[in-house]
């Protein structure tokens, strides 16, 4: 068995989000994650002198500790996206004892080359394709999988495999435009028809415009600590029950050995024998969506169904008048619209939203009687993860 | 002829990040010859170029041609994308990632020319084949035996 002795040990205590937009480009990434973090640190209810940890990415935590005016800080380290990274180091380091309170931020900040509203914004000139301080590119022909591509060819292996039909892809799209509805911190609020999804712009065929994330600006943030400590500050803790991130040894993007063995199995395979916890009896499901593929995938790969059979599965699990996927008549899957439809934010929406759903704060769309949420973030190659939230 | 110095290399492909485990990768391109890592302890495959054999450690990892035949076995076509020398998006722009012969789970990822190119689908037969973009060499690949859409 693997060892979990962090299991429960480390509380999200504070959330705070800007909200998503991919209209204007008026504000700096470094405003919307100031925003972000004030927000979750007053939510917190901390001082800003006890804040011992910042982990981040972009920009840079030592930029946001004297952002901040972060007096003393004893951990502080950059992550790449998706953000289960950040959030995995913020709770060993605060479960090791490098840290007792953690400010964990990401920001979402489209550059010029996937935004024409952004490109408009002659003051984001300087970002690169990932929204980095732009340097050399890298290959910049068209025949490379890196990135988004990769998940293109992989679809199309997918569909080859497994005879799914893009229809099946589209239950993803739809639910997930279907759930923004009620999230007002989404980006792609309108709602969706199947017959707008096959309808849409092919870009990387198989994979159509509404396949992919919507790029946005916004930043999250969260506060984390000990659960000993959150039990003074808030009656609601939610707890990290186990997670984890995976990989295997072939990830270049054409060259995994197959669907069968990528991230996504190792991360399941892990998270499931950590967890006290698991399908079916987890009461919301956040599957990444950067690409609508990689949630099917997820579903298999977590065991809701076989491989193979997520589209079949999203399908049979349609409820139709409320035009989403409820698994068994119970679970919703990314009530916030996930990527696709709140904002790409490489997990972080998936995260905050299941700690708003835990915390019983989330409105109109609160998924009742939820105490627990089990997260499987990113995708194949070098960025799969999972987290099992649970109530404090 | 002189071997290309490290310099020239990189003149002559400006575009592609090139470094020392990737060199003669490179090299290879303007020899029109598609140069793969093969391990001499485990005479195992790689691809992209490592600077140690992935599967025994073993730094003795040698840029060798493969014979070019592969499997597509990923597929796209890309309606739009980034601007390429001789790629128009007009009409879709394949790109394939080819199993190839040597060894199972080997892939080189490019594009498809020539005929039947339009109708290429996983599973097809293809063979490697060079195109000049900005005036360098680039490897693509063209459909090779007798499958078609049809007799799919």
């Amino acid at each position: 068995m693997p060892r979990n002795p962090v299991k429960d040990q480390v509380a999200i205590v504070g959330v705070g989000s800007t909200g998503f937009s991919r209209q204007g480009a008026s504000r700096s990434r470094d405003a919307l994650v100031a925003q972000a973090c004030i927000d979750a640190v007053r939510d917190a209810g901390v001082g800003k002198q006890e804040i011992d940890g910042v982990c981040g990415g972009l920009p840079r935590a030592s930029t946001v500790v004297s952002m901040l005016g972060l007096p003393e800080v004893t951990h502080y380290v950059n992550h790449p996206p998706p953000f289960g990274f950040t959030i995995v180091d913020a709770m060993n380091a605060i479960h090791a004892g490098s840290a007792d309170v953690v400010l964990a931020y990401h920001a979402m900040y489209r550059s010029p080359f996937v935004s024409r509203s952004a490109a408009s914004d002659p003051l984001r000139r300087h970002l690169g394709w990932a929204g980095e301080p732009i340097g050399r590119p890298w290959r910049t022909d068209p025949e490379q999988l890196e990135g988004s591509p990769g998940y293109a060819a992989w679809a199309s292996r997918y569909l080859h495999e497994y005879g799914v039909r893009r229809e099946q892809l589209g239950y993803v799209a739809v639910n997930n435009r279907t759930n923004a509805a009620d999230n007002p911190l989404a980006a792609m609020r309108d709602p969706l028809t199947m017959e707008d999804y096959l309808g849409a712009r092919m870009v990387r065929d198989p994979l159509c415009m509404l396949d992919m994330d919507v790029p946005v600006d916004g930043a999250d943030a969260f506060v984390l600590t000990t659960a000993e400590r959150a039990r003074d500050l808030t009656d609601h803790p939610v707890l990290i029950h186990a997670a984890t991130t995976g990989t295997t040894a072939k990830n270049d993007e054409d060259q995994i050995s197959g669907l069968g063995h990528h991230g996504q199995q190792v991360v399941a395979k892990e998270l499931r024998a950590k967890s006290d916890i698991w399908v079916p009896d987890v009461d919301v499901y956040f599957p990444y969506d950067g690409f609508s593929f990689i949630t099917l995938s997820w579903i298999e790969n977590v065991g809701w169904c076989g491989e193979g059979e997520g589209g079949a599965f999203v399908e049979s699990h349609w409820e139709k008048e409320a035009n989403r996927i409820m698994i068994d008549g119970r679970v919703p899957v990314n009530p916030h619209g996930g990527s696709l439809s709140e904002g790409a934010t490489q997990g972080s929406g998936h995260i905050r939203e299941a700690v708003v759903q835990l915390r019983g704060d989330a409105g109109d769309r609160q998924v009742a009687g939820a105490r627990s949420a089990l997260l499987t973030l990113g995708g194949f190659f070098f960025n799969a993860q999972g987290l099992v939230l649970r109530q404090g | 002829m002189h071997p290309l110095s490290d310099a020239e290399l990189v003149d002559r492909l400006p575009d592609i990040l090139i470094n020392h485990d990737n060199k003669a990768f490179y090299r290879g391109w303007l020899e029109r010859r598609l140069l793969l890592n093969r391990c001499l302890q485990c005479d195992t495959w790689h691809h992209p170029p490592k600077p140690v054999c992935p599967e025994c450690w073993s730094d003795a990892v040698v840029p060798t041609p493969v014979c070019g035949e592969g499997t597509v076995h990923l597929l796209i076509r890309l309606r739009q994308g980034p601007p390429a020398d001789g790629v128009d998006y007009s009409t879709p722009h394949p790109v394939a990632t080819v199993e190839l012969a040597e060894q199972e789970g080997l892939r080189y990822t490019s594009t498809v020319i020539g005929d039947g190119a339009a109708d290429v689908a996983i599973g097809d037969s293809v063979r490697l084949t060079w195109i000049e973009r900005n005036g360098a060499p680039y490897p693509v690949f063209e459909r090779s035996g007798a499958s078609s859409a049809s007799e799919r």
